[in-house]
């Protein structure tokens, strides 16, 4: 089976957002999780891209022309990052996806396959 | 390499109180919450990215620059920078935005800091409070946890003694030597209290945090190594967190368990910390004054010079607590000295000394108190009155490796 390639969204509730003040050790706890998590699919190969987080508010262009600023309050949930992996089915993004800090600290990933319309 | 064992070399603990201290100094303590906002969104940034891409070659370097960069941005939104530059400039020659003098930290900048803390202005509790939010890089929840009260309690705490410090206007670059003089004795306390968290972590997971032992050690060296503040108090509270410190890897059994002094492998003593602690304890035997650092150290010292705990010196120690209670009647001391009294004398000595005292003395939800007496009732063969206290004990919530140990001992008394 050829290997394909998925996005990983992270997703986190705005209220939690909001009011998610860690402390320096805890901080850093998340980071090693974070490290320990990304490290093992690099070197299982299955991880391309990190990804990145994203920063807390940005700027929407409609469809009317009109830029607004960001948070976008009336969406529930805020996109916090993005990560790319390459696996040869959807049971085995979820498996990875399921050993994900993110999932664990209670936000949802959504996972979903690359169109590989860019070749 | 070890991508996960680079992630947590660097204590972000330690840097949250570099950065805060180094950054305050800058900009006055007016600005105290944006430097604190900064310095947090600079972790943030370096959670995200260091996990990711890995650390950068000079990581106190990055995050100083990410929060001060951080910190302009968030003083240029909030239009501070005006006012920064009006009261720069009224002392200094005209400094505009890209020539402020950042200095680079110092490590000093830290100790600095922690006097500022101690601003008489503020309650005691409200010192140690803020010391270990600004400086220490504890967030609400652990400072309650340590002080057994509410997060509630402890935020209103904070806001409270920020908004005492802003009225005083406070410039953390001026510290006089009274000033210095005066607030020491509250700058030791909460080294002390720093230091016992760490041998006595209330923290769920670990119940000792060597990180912040080092740190207590390592403030406390940058006191003696200072004329104005190596007082000998100072280098007994010095002794006394050697002592402890290197006790400190003996207190851990191979599966995380708690050992107590009774059974440790003294073996595992790591003779070189005890040693220096005997030079300091030595130097800080001069002048008349004893202070509750010297009779702890002592009794530490005590502990650290028997050959096996068979050989203690209970009377020697027992007169110590003796005291120390006396000095400062606390139920930890008269807990201790129950403990030195069983030994030289037995059990029943111990109890009779504790029902002696005043019930004021044995605080609310202090569960060393029940375990104490679980402990002397079982020794004495009274396994009904150890299971019964034993009980009150656990019932008091203890952290999970004293409650591990107090199960235990309450299967045992039978």
């Amino acid at each position: 089976m050829a290997a394909k390639k998925f996005l990983f969204v992270y997703r986190g509730s705005q209220a939690e957002a909001a009011s998610f003040k860690p402390s320096p050790e805890q901080m850093q706890a998340l980071m090693a999780s974070w490290g320990a998590w990304i490290g093992k699919f690099m070197q299982s190969g299955q991880m391309v891209d990190p990804g990145d987080a994203l920063q807390m508010s940005g700027k929407v262009l409609r469809a009317n022309g009109v830029v607004t600023d960001g948070p976008f309050v009336e969406a529930k949930e805020l996109l916090g990052g993005y990560s790319v992996i390459k696996v040869d089915t959807y049971e085995q993004a979820v498996a990875i996806a399921k050993e994900c800090p993110a999932h664990r600290d209670g936000n949802s990933i959504e996972i979903r396959e690359l169109a590989g319309l860019a070749g | 390499m070890n991508q996960v064992a680079q992630l947590t070399e660097h204590s972000f603990r330690h840097e949250y109180g570099r950065l805060v201290a180094a950054l305050t100094r800058n900009l006055g303590i007016r600005q105290l919450d944006e430097v604190e906002d900064a310095v947090q969104s600079a972790l943030m940034k370096a959670m995200n990215a260091w996990a990711r891409h890995g650390m950068p070659t000079d990581p106190p370097g990055w995050l100083y620059r990410t929060s001060r960069n951080e910190l302009v941005d968030r003083l240029r939104r909030a239009n501070t920078w005006k006012n920064i530059h009006q009261e720069l400039s009224q002392q200094s020659a005209i400094i505009s935005e890209d020539n402020i003098a950042w200095s680079e930290p110092l490590e000093d900048d830290q100790l600095r800091m922690l006097f500022v803390c101690c601003h008489p202005a503020l309650g005691v509790e409200a010192q140690i409070t803020f010391a270990l939010k600004t400086l220490c890089g504890f967030n609400a929840g652990e400072i309650a946890h340590a002080f057994l009260t509410s997060e509630a309690t402890i935020h209103k705490r904070l806001t409270r003694a920020k908004d005492t410090l802003r009225e005083e206007a406070l410039d953390p670059n001026d510290l006089s030597e009274s000033a210095i003089q005066e607030r020491l004795a509250s700058v030791q306390t909460i080294l002390y209290l720093l230091f016992n968290e760490g041998y006595n972590s209330h923290h769920p997971d670990d119940f000792i945090r060597i990180d912040l032992c080092e740190e207590a050690v390592r403030l406390t060296q940058l006191l003696i190594q200072n004329p104005s503040t190596a007082s000998p108090d100072t280098m007994a509270l010095f002794a006394l967190m050697l002592f402890h410190a290197g006790r400190l890897q003996a207190r851990v059994n191979e599966v995380g368990g708690l050992v107590l002094l009774d059974e440790q492998d003294r073996d595992q003593w790591d003779w070189s910390l005890i040693k220096t602690g005997f030079t300091w304890l030595n130097r800080a035997s001069v002048g008349e004054v004893i202070t509750k650092y010297h009779l702890e150290a002592a009794i530490t010292a005590e502990h650290c010079q028997a050959l096996s705990f068979d050989q203690t010196n209970w009377k020697r120690i027992d007169e110590l607590y003796e005291l120390l209670y006396r000095m400062e009647p606390t139920a930890i001391h008269a807990l201790n000295r129950s403990i030195a009294l069983a030994y030289l004398h037995g059990p029943q000595a111990g109890i009779n000394w504790l029902n002696k005292l005043h019930l004021k003395d044995a605080p609310p939800g202090y569960h060393h108190w029940p375990a104490v007496l679980g402990e002397l009732h079982r020794r004495l063969g009274e396994f009904a009155k150890a299971r019964a206290y034993f009980e009150q004990a656990l019932a008091m919530s203890p952290p999970p490796a004293e409650r591990e140990y107090l199960e235990m001992r309450r299967e045992q008394s039978v």
